[in-house]
């Protein structure tokens, strides 16, 4: 009973150590490969369409910033600007939703719809035409 | 105790709300920003996040940036009758049809955009979409608001469908109404044409003025205490109010209708609140009897620290248009049935 239990205590030990020798070396591993990635700046291009297809003349915006790419005829851009993991891109177009889209470590060519701002477009128009009376004629 | 310090801190915040209006804003000049404006004249909207930043990145205060943004849609976006005038027909036609209202809003609203982003032109609501998104890249709090306006040519006292929009804005923590459309300018009289004629009254407006001709369909848009918003037959039967009001009074006191039903030399009283103050003789009331129109002085007037208070008695039958104009621009029209 004493026996066995040292044998499961000492297994522990050396399966405990061999465990935590490899989390913390896949742990260093991750970091180590995140910081490579964030700070690996890239060319990001894409594509973006709406409703009816590829949409020339939509706005790419770097958020905070006034550095920015138009599609052109085809929908298509390519981004002025290196960017890494975790800057954001704002798209948008006059009467499109703007959506954001984060920067991940696998992106480098963004396909995006926008989808149409469903406002209701009414209006009534000012005037200093003094108001008149509608009268019965005599 | 902690009831009426609860009472007095509930007192502070209403009147906070009730003053959420330019006069909170009078130690800034908006120089800077409408110079700011009147320099990116003729911008075009293909690049709205960069018009946003050139327009707002070199001013320090929000109210500042929203002004700059507003004051540029005001001057540079023309509003289109003809758009108008064919929206309002279909949507009249297809009032009773929400399917077909759906498809002709849909159809409507791919025509509205294209037409603001080629030709600069539109109607209230992309007045209203222009400016929320221009202060949304610039990250101010901005919201469209739908509702009805009352205006001295559209069949005021059946309106039916919501025919206007506006903008409310988050500035300070506290939320401020503008109107951007009915800011820009009017028809010219001769020609019928839109004209600029940038109105400085619709700019963070009084709650309460705004309220007599702008009735919103979500009621936070207010901005009123709940005992103060108008039902909406209320507002139906409210006076007609123009453009130069806002230019003119801080308040629309009394009365509070548009029609009234009075004897031969029973009087009607009139109390505004002025934004400046002016001299008696300056102001005026027009009338219209069906057979002529002649202006009068009121029988009585009083200015007392910009509160303006007229009465006129009305002396022969009749059924009159009584317009008050203030140097001669023209604020506000009711009419009054004399008779025995």
């Amino acid at each position: 009973m004493k026996t066995q239990t040292l044998t499961q205590s000492n297994t522990f030990k050396t399966f405990g150590f061999a465990l935590v020798f490899m989390m913390t070396l896949f742990t260093f591993n991750a970091t180590f490969g995140q910081t490579n990635e964030t700070t690996q700046e890239r060319t990001i291009t894409g594509l973006v369409s709406n409703e009816e297809g590829p949409l020339p003349g939509a706005n790419i915006t770097l958020d905070g910033t006034r550095v920015g790419a138009v599609t052109d005829d085809e929908g298509k851009f390519t981004f002025p600007k290196k960017l890494k993991t975790g800057d954001v891109l704002v798209f948008s177009y006059l009467g499109y939703e703007t959506q954001k889209v984060s920067i991940t470590d696998k992106t480098s060519f963004i396909t995006l719809e926008l989808t149409p701002d469903m406002v209701e477009m009414i209006g009534a128009v000012d005037t200093n035409k003094p108001y008149k009376s509608k009268r019965k004629k005599n | 105790m902690q009831k009426t310090l609860l009472l007095l801190l509930l007192l502070f915040l209403s009147l906070c709300r009730l003053n959420a209006q330019i006069a909170d804003f009078d130690h800034i000049d908006f120089k800077k920003a409408d110079s700011i404006a009147l320099s990116l004249k003729g911008e075009n909207l293909t690049n709205l996040p960069e018009l946003s930043f050139k327009l707002t990145s070199t001013l320090n205060t929000d109210v500042e940036k929203f002004r700059a943004i507003y004051k540029w849609v005001c001057d540079n976006i023309a509003n289109d009758y003809s758009l108008y005038l064919k929206n309002d027909r279909q949507r009249q036609r297809f009032k009773d049809d929400s399917l077909k209202l759906d498809a002709w809003n849909t159809k409507f609203r791919t025509k509205l955009f294209s037409r603001l982003l080629k030709k600069k032109r539109t109607i209230c609501t992309g007045y209203a979409y222009l400016v929320k998104t221009l202060a949304d890249f610039a990250n101010l709090e901005c919201e469209i608001v739908q509702g009805f306006g009352r205006v001295s040519t559209t069949n005021i006292e059946t309106l039916d469908l919501p025919n206007h929009s506006w903008n409310a804005v988050k500035l300070n923590d506290k939320w401020y109404l503008c109107d951007p459309t009915w800011a820009s300018g009017i028809p010219n009289p001769k020609t019928n044409k839109f004209s600029f004629q940038y109105n400085d009254g619709f700019f963070l407006a009084n709650p309460k003025l705004f309220a007599v001709n702008h009735f919103p369909v979500d009621e936070r848009w207010w901005l009123l205490d709940d005992n103060e918003i108008p039902t909406f037959d209320t507002f139906l039967k409210a006076p007609v109010l123009y453009g130069n009001a806002y230019k003119n009074l801080e308040l629309h006191n009394a009365p509070q209708q548009m029609h009234h039903t009075i004897k031969p030399h029973q009087k009607v009283v009139f109390k505004y609140q002025l934004k400046n103050n002016t001299k008696p003789e300056n102001v005026k009331l027009g009338f219209d009897n069906g057979f002529s129109t002649w202006k009068d002085q009121p029988t009585s007037i009083s200015i007392n620290d910009k509160s303006l208070e007229l009465e006129h008695q009305f002396n022969q039958t009749g059924f009159y248009d009584v317009h008050l104009y203030i140097d001669d621009d023209l604020i506000s029209t009711y009419t009054v049935d004399v008779k025995k």
